[in-house]
């Protein structure tokens, strides 16, 4: 039987589905067992547009479901708020899970009706970046991609006429392109806080590429797992001691390369070129509220602090609503990048804020997104 | 710069430091006429809100009193304000506006030590200079 901390290595039963499954389809069998099972009501998923495009949907259609297979490294939306006052279970990376918990510490999701298939994730890609980046670095005509991959440090883009071309993700971040800013320097690789951590790091031999790798967290996880073996879904094995120990080595070399990128990203700036730096950054602000809107981890609703001490008549270069946010995300702010996603005037507020958020986390010792029984410090002040 | 004459604020809670801003007065201690005083009825009604409108606004110095820790007339209310202000003063100084806020107990018959504060914080922000968001509209 499945316990608790096992580390399991398996697949999809339905032949179809474990092919067009990222890795073996699992995550998707597993979402489709809990909802034929009656285990939520409806499931988080991808419904695929192209390589670039993908809408998150909610569906109680196991159909709609089994379609969902494959990882989108290109759709760096973030699910969190699908989940908002539903029983569902979803599938989510590190980020969108650290959003979940977050949004359960504000009541505002029930994690004991929600069920959190989490996917190992190196990083997103921005879209219309990622299309650049085939024209200019690949030579590729992004309509002609048919698949992507990545081997040892190299983005791999296959094209429809059979052929494949491979750049380093070192030489594409350099010339600007490849993962999101906030994923090159994020040190959750594996999701620890969801319920079932799935991804293809430590499938080896003739499993590779056909299999999944699974870590059963809790005990919501061990249900997920039993559930899907029952309804026929999935068959799981338990993962050889050198499949974990591989999995383990390449998620410490990624997360290194976290933290490394971290400490090239922000550096301590000196006192007097703090606040010019804000100002300049936040003075091309238009005040369209998307960061707000997007933040996975805010659930302040229309009236906020933030918008209600605001005021454009101010036409001030360091507004409130900046100045607030900066303040009351700064212990909580998992660094998802959404808002740096949506800004139009392309302002990079997620790497500000973060400048504002890693000390403060750090000073605190507390980190948002992981434990749903570490409330966030600024919500209580403990009395010690 | 020598005629630079900083604005400051005071929070003072209604219990014991304005009883304290209120026994200077009384005992005719002179201090600098910089300071605005806002009463609150607890030093924790101070949010950080009010110290950033403060700031934005040109201010450029922000004191707040409180009872001495173990006094709040709320119990703890003033736990929370140490709490609160430590990671104020934290945030404003990764903003680039270090040694803006400063946080003192000041008791009902502290008289002196409400004088003494209010000197020193002036002379403190005269040193350090105009708040460097004065006058922040933006350029056109
Ligand atoms: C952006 C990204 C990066 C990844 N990087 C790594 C990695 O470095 N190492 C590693 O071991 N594994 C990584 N994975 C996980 C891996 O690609 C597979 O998702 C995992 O092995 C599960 O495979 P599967 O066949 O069981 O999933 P499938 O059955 O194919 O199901 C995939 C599920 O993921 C959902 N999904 C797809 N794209 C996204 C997205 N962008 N955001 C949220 N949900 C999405 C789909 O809706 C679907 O439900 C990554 C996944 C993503 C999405
Ligand atoms: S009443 Fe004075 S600090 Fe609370």
């Amino acid at each position: 039987m499945v316990e608790v901390g096992d580390k399991l290595v398996g697949y999809a039963t339905d032949d179809e589905v474990r092919k067009r499954g990222a890795s073996g389809g699992l995550v998707t069998a597993v979402l489709a067992a809990a909802l034929e099972k009656g285990m939520v009501e409806s499931v988080v998923v991808l419904k695929h547009i192209d390589e670039y495009e993908a809408v998150p949907i909610i569906t109680d259609d196991v159909e709609e479901v089994l379609a969902s297979t494959g990882s989108m490294h290109s759709v760096p939306v973030n699910l969190a708020k699908y989940a908002v006052d539903r029983k569902v279970a979803m599938p989510g990376k590190p980020c969108d899970i650290k959003a979940v918990i977050e949004q359960s510490k504000r009541n505002m999701i029930d994690l004991d009706n929600t069920y959190l298939v989490g996917l190992n994730c190196g990083g997103t890609m921005p879209p219309v970046l990622t299309k650049q980046m085939l024209i200019e670095m690949y030579d590729i005509d992004p309509e002609d991609v048919v698949g992507e991959d990545i081997e040892k440090g190299k983005l791999i883009y296959r094209t429809k006429d059979g052929n494949e071309k491979a750049i380093s993700i070192e030489e594409l971040e350099e010339a600007g392109f490849g993962r999101r800013k906030n994923c090159q320097y994020c040190q959750l690789k594996i999701p620890t806080n969801s319920d079932l951590a799935c991804g293809n790091w430590g499938v080896i031999g003739d499993l590779a590429g056909s299999a999944t790798f699974c870590e059963v967290m809790n005990e919501k996880g061990k249900k997920l797992i039993e559930n899907a073996v029952e309804a026929g879904r999935i068959e799981v094995a338990p993962a050889s001691d050198k499949a974990i120990a591989i999995r383990e080595k390449v998620n410490g070399v990624m997360v290194k390369m976290g933290e490394t990128t971290q400490e090239k990203v922000f550096t301590q700036m000196p006192d007097e070129e703090r606040l010019p730096y804000y100002r300049e950054a936040l003075a091309d602000c238009i005040d369209c509220g998307g960061c707000k809107l997007a933040c996975p981890v805010c659930s302040c609703g229309d009236d906020a602090k933030c918008t209600l001490f605001h005021s454009l008549g101010d036409n001030y270069k360091m507004s409130m609503f900046h100045l607030v946010r900066l303040l009351h995300l700064s212990d909580s702010c998992i660094g998802c990048g959404q808002c740096t996603d949506v800004c139009p005037v392309d302002i990079p507020i997620t790497r500000i804020q973060m400048s504002f958020s890693i000390p403060v986390q750090t000073k605190l010792n507390y980190k948002p997104g992981m434990n749903a029984d570490e409330k966030p410090p600024f919500f209580e002040v403990m009395i010690k | 710069m020598s005629d630079f004459e900083p604005d400051i604020l005071t929070f003072c809670c209604n219990w014991c430091s304005y009883a304290g801003a209120d026994l200077a007065g009384v005992s005719r201690l002179q201090y600098p006429t910089n300071s605005r005083v806002i009463r609150v009825m607890c030093s924790s009604r101070v949010e950080p809100i009010h110290i950033l409108e403060a700031l934005k606004e040109g201010t450029d110095g922000i004191l707040v009193t409180g009872c001495h820790i173990g006094d709040c007339h709320y119990i703890e209310g003033n736990i929370h304000t140490d709490e609160r202000m430590k990671e104020i003063v934290d945030a404003l100084e990764h903003l680039g506006l270090r040694d803006r806020l400063h946080l003192e107990w000041v008791s009902a018959a502290e008289g002196k030590k409400f004088q003494e504060t209010i000197t020193d914080f002036v002379e403190k922000i005269r040193a350090l200079g105009p708040n460097p968001l004065k006058n922040n509209k933006k350029e056109e």
